[in-house]
This record gives C-alpha cells, structure tokens and sequence, in this order.
C-alpha cells in the first residue's frame, strides 16, 4: 500500500476523541506559542525559551517517578530558571549564550542520570523529552487554555512597553516605563507557557511551539500586530497539519509538529532568498531634509 | 527665557559599583531654555553623565536635580534597526509616559504622535519602517517621540554623527525651537567646532575640565586638558576667546 493510499481522513482530526483533545491542545498552545514567540523573537529570547523548557526536565523526572505533579516540579524549576537569569540580566551580568548552553547540558545531564541510574523510569524518558499529544487528559486541556489567556492578556496590556524596551532600552526606561517589571513578567510568562506545553511537546521541543512560527512570521511582518497575527495563524496551523502527519505516518506528534514548522520556516527563507535574488538592488534609502 | 534652574549638579561623583568614580566633581547649574554642549573623549564620561541625569545610575557621591523626567535620545545606532515599527509607532512610544501604559493607545496619544512627526518635517514618512529611514530622519523621529512625552530636559547621545549637512541644519533648526519653548538641551558630540553655538560648554575627562559660556570653556588649555593628544588647535587668535579645534582619533593597537 503507497503511503497516498493510506492519507487518513482529515475529518478524523475531529472526529477520533485522542485526536480531538490534541488538536484543541495544539491550538491553544498555538495562540499562546504564536502570541509569546512573536515577543520571544523580538527580544531575542529565542535560546531562553529553549533552555526554560529543556531545564524542566529533570523536575520531571523526579516527578514521574515519585507521582509528584509534573506541572508544579516544572513550573518551580521553570520559573526558578527565569528568576536567576532576570537577576542576572538586573545585575548587569548577561547570562550569555555560554551559560545558557552550560544549563542545558547539566539539565539534560542530571535528567538522563536520574531516569537511567536513581529512578529507572526507561520509556518515560522518551514522553517527558518529546511529549505525547495523544495520551493529554483535560486538565492539560486547561493549562493550555490558561496559558493562551495570559498571553493574550499581557500582549494586549504589556505589548506596548515591551516592544518600546526591546527597541531602545534607555529610551524606554526614561520614558518611565517600569521596564524590569515587564522583563520579569515576559520572562515568568514564557516559563509558565512553557511549563503548559510540556505534556504536549516535551522538554526538548518547546522551541517548535515558542520560537520556530514566530522566526517564520518575522521572515514576512512588517508590523508587531502583523507579526502577532501570522506567528499564530502559523502556529495554529503546524499544529493541526503536524497532528495529521503523525496520523497518517503514525509518528510521535511532537516531533511531527516541530518537522512541519521547521520546513515552513526554510520555504519562507528560501522564497524571500529567491525573491531578493531575482530583485535589483533594494531601494535606496532618501534623505528628505 | 524662564531663570529657573533646569538641571543641576553639585559634587557629582559617579562610578558604577565600584568605590573609585569614572567621573567627579561634576558642578553645574542650566536655566530652563539653555542648551549644553558636553565635550570629552570616548570613555571621558559624557554617557555616564547622561545615565545619572536620567536617573539610571545612582551618584557615588554629591547630588543631581532635573526638571521632570528627561528624554534620552540614543545614538539611532543603538536603537533596534531591525524593530517592525514605523516612524510613527516610535514617536507613539512616547506617550507611554503618561502613566497608562498598560492600555492601548488613545486616538488622542496618535493625534500627537502623527503632530510631533510633523513638527520634526516627517509627517510623510509616518508609516516608513524606522529602520529604513535615513540616519538624520531616525534623529528627528526620536526627536518627535520626546515631544510625545513632552520632556523638558532632552539628553541627546551625538545627535549629529553620521548626519548629513541639510538634515543637520534642520535639527539645529529644530534645538532652537525647542530652547525657544524653554525646554533644555544638553548635547553630547565630538565635534568641538560646533560647541561655540551653544549657550554653554561642558568638557569631561573623568573629571570636570571646564563648564561656562563657549569663550570661557573653550580654551586651548581646557581642551588639551580635556582630549590630552587627541586635540589640534587649528585657531587660536590668543585673546583667550574660544578656539578652533578638531579632535583626532588615535586608534591603539
């Protein structure tokens, strides 16, 4: 049997109840992951929000093992992360790239030791890396739900002292916007997203969610409410067509999802490198006086 | 011209974190309506000084006083480039001073906006991605935001590096307007010629050089003092007015 043979039904997206729930998951992270990427890119988060979600990791591995909630061991150390790099970035010290990346190594580090040496979890580590959108309960169905709600609340009612900041920071600051407040809470807000996609993607893949539809987005916006609209519309969208790859070539949705993103993100790179190509030289910039 | 002191400084003593200061002895005293020229190498503390007037750095010792809050404007340089915001949504950044900038914006705050961008000359250009305009346009666009803000003390980080003349003549244009309307300017540059159209003239090399009119601060021996080898007096008639004078880069290696 070819594999065109075999292309399911869309209907069944709606219709099979596993798929049902992992299609209303994927959309609600799909309007938080669009709605806080879109911020995440423009602040040049994107390597924080890989590292927030991945550093959970070992919390949730104590957590399956001790049956202690995986949603609170993730969201302590999640939010403890954004904490330490927010005092970090307070005293002037950015945590760099260096360190993120030093993070990342001890946290999957510490994960694998702990599920392979402390508590002998085996197959949960494949879950807990790469998450399984098809085993999601309700209550994930609402933290997801929960979190697409703070991210629209605080686009709407912090996007504009975010977008000042990330533009001109001295400027924002003397324009009397209590600008740590709002980094802190975009920090602690990625976290918690973060924390809320966990059970659908996983540690490891909470860039799909978080980072690759906004780059997309970015690719082709020329305006913030642009940028927000198109990261979630293509949010949303790698969600469901991710969703229905994994049905039909039954792949872990997870991954399925983030290989859907990432190829929209290079067709977008590749048609705007082929369009700058075949353009004259951009228009020069006039000085009118 | 109002004689009320805008900005003042008494003993300023700056350093950040650590007990020695980069910049002391900062004494100064500007009315409402003046403008300042601050001269110094790179590093001599002309920024420093700037991030203490804004409030960003806490003195060491001594005291600073501004009128309101003051506008920073930074090198355009430093400023996102890349940013999808227009012209426009920049200077609209500047009504997030009015204390509510947890709602969206009013079509009074836009009203303003598009009304600063035309005072500056740019009303056509409202809708140009900032990034995309020239450098002088980007000035009068940050320009147009302290308007938003309406500061009354404006700081501005080399307003004119990398300008071209015409556009610089309508920002000089547009400074004496803004004095006109008794707001204060203090101007950081390189560019020691034109210190002399200023009200008065600060020079900083980690310490406070010089500070009066242009003919009392820009004297050969305030601004070798100032650049040490990095200064070549090209003018100097010595009746003890204010010199001629070009700094030189000297590039270590």
């Amino acid at each position: 049997m070819s594999l065109l043979a075999s292309l399911p039904s869309p209907g069944d997206l709606v219709e099979l109840p596993f798929m049902r729930t992992a299609l209303i998951e994927l959309t609600l992270l799909g309007v938080a992951g669009g709605l806080l990427g879109a911020w995440i890119v423009l602040r040049r988060l994107a390597f924080f929000a890989h590292a927030v979600g991945t550093a959970t990791f070992p919390g949730l591995v104590v957590a399956d093992a001790t049956g202690f909630s995986a949603t609170v061991a993730a969201l302590a150390v999640a939010l403890g992360y954004a904490g330490g790099v927010e005092r970090a970035g307070r005293a002037g010290r950015d945590p760099g790239d260096v360190a993120t990346a030093l993070a990342l190594v001890v946290a999957l580090a510490l994960g694998v030791v702990l599920a392979s040496d402390v508590f002998e979890s085996g197959a949960a580590v494949d879950r807990l890396l790469f998450g399984t959108a098809l085993g999601l309960n309700d209550g994930d169905l609402w933290i997801a739900a929960g979190a697409a709600a703070l991210a629209l609340v605080a686009t709407v009612s912090l996007g504009r002292a975010w977008a000042a900041t990330g533009f001109d920071p001295p400027g924002a600051s003397t324009v009397g916007l209590p600008v740590r407040v709002a980094d802190l809470l975009l920090l602690g807000l990625i976290a918690v997203a973060a924390v809320a996609a966990l059970p659908a993607v996983g540690a490891l893949l909470v860039a799909s969610l978080f980072v690759v539809p906004a780059a997309t987005a970015r690719q082709v916006a020329r305006t913030i409410p642009g940028l927000l609209a198109i990261s979630v519309a293509v949010a949303v969208a790698q969600g469901a067509v991710g969703l229905y790859v994994s049905l039909w070539l039954d792949v872990s949705p997870g991954p399925a999802v983030a290989v859907v993103g990432s190829s929209l993100y290079a067709v977008v790179a590749l048609g705007r490198a082929v369009r700058v190509g075949t353009t004259s030289v951009p228009a020069p910039v006039v000085e009118a006086t | 011209m109002s004689s009320a002191p805008a900005v003042v400084t008494e003993g300023l003593a700056l350093s950040y974190g650590s007990p020695s200061p980069v910049l002391e002895d900062v004494e100064l005293a500007l009315p409402a309506g003046s403008s300042l020229c601050v001269l110094g190498p790179n590093g001599g503390g002309k920024t420093t000084l700037f991030r203490a007037l804004t409030g960003e750095l806490t003195p060491l010792r001594g005291s600073v006083r501004v009128d309101g809050r003051p506008a920073y404007l930074a090198q355009t340089e430093r400023t996102r480039l890349d940013f999808p915001v227009s012209a426009l949504d920049v200077a609209l950044m500047g009504s997030l001073a009015n204390g509510r900038w947890w709602l969206p914006a009013r079509r009074s705050d836009r009203a303003a906006a598009r009304g600063a961008l035309a005072r500056v000359g740019l009303e056509d250009r409202a809708d140009v991605r900032f990034g995309e305009l020239s450098g002088g346009q980007r000035q009068r666009v940050l320009l147009a935001r302290a308007l938003v803000q309406d500061a009354r003390v404006l700081l501005l980080d080399e307003p004119l590096a990398g300008v071209d003349p015409a556009s610089g003549e309508r920002i000089e244009a547009l400074f004496r307007e803004l004095r006109d309307e008794g707001r204060t300017l203090l101007v950081s540059t390189h560019d020691v010629d034109s210190a002399r159209a200023f009200d008065r003239v600060l020079c900083l090399n980690h310490t406070q050089v010089a500070f009066g009119n242009p003919s009392m601060a820009l004297t050969r021996a305030a601004l070798e003092q100032t650049y040490g080898d990095e200064i070549v007096v090209l003018d100097d008639d010595g009746s003890g007015g204010p010199v001629r004078a070009v700094t030189v880069q000297h590039h270590h290696h």
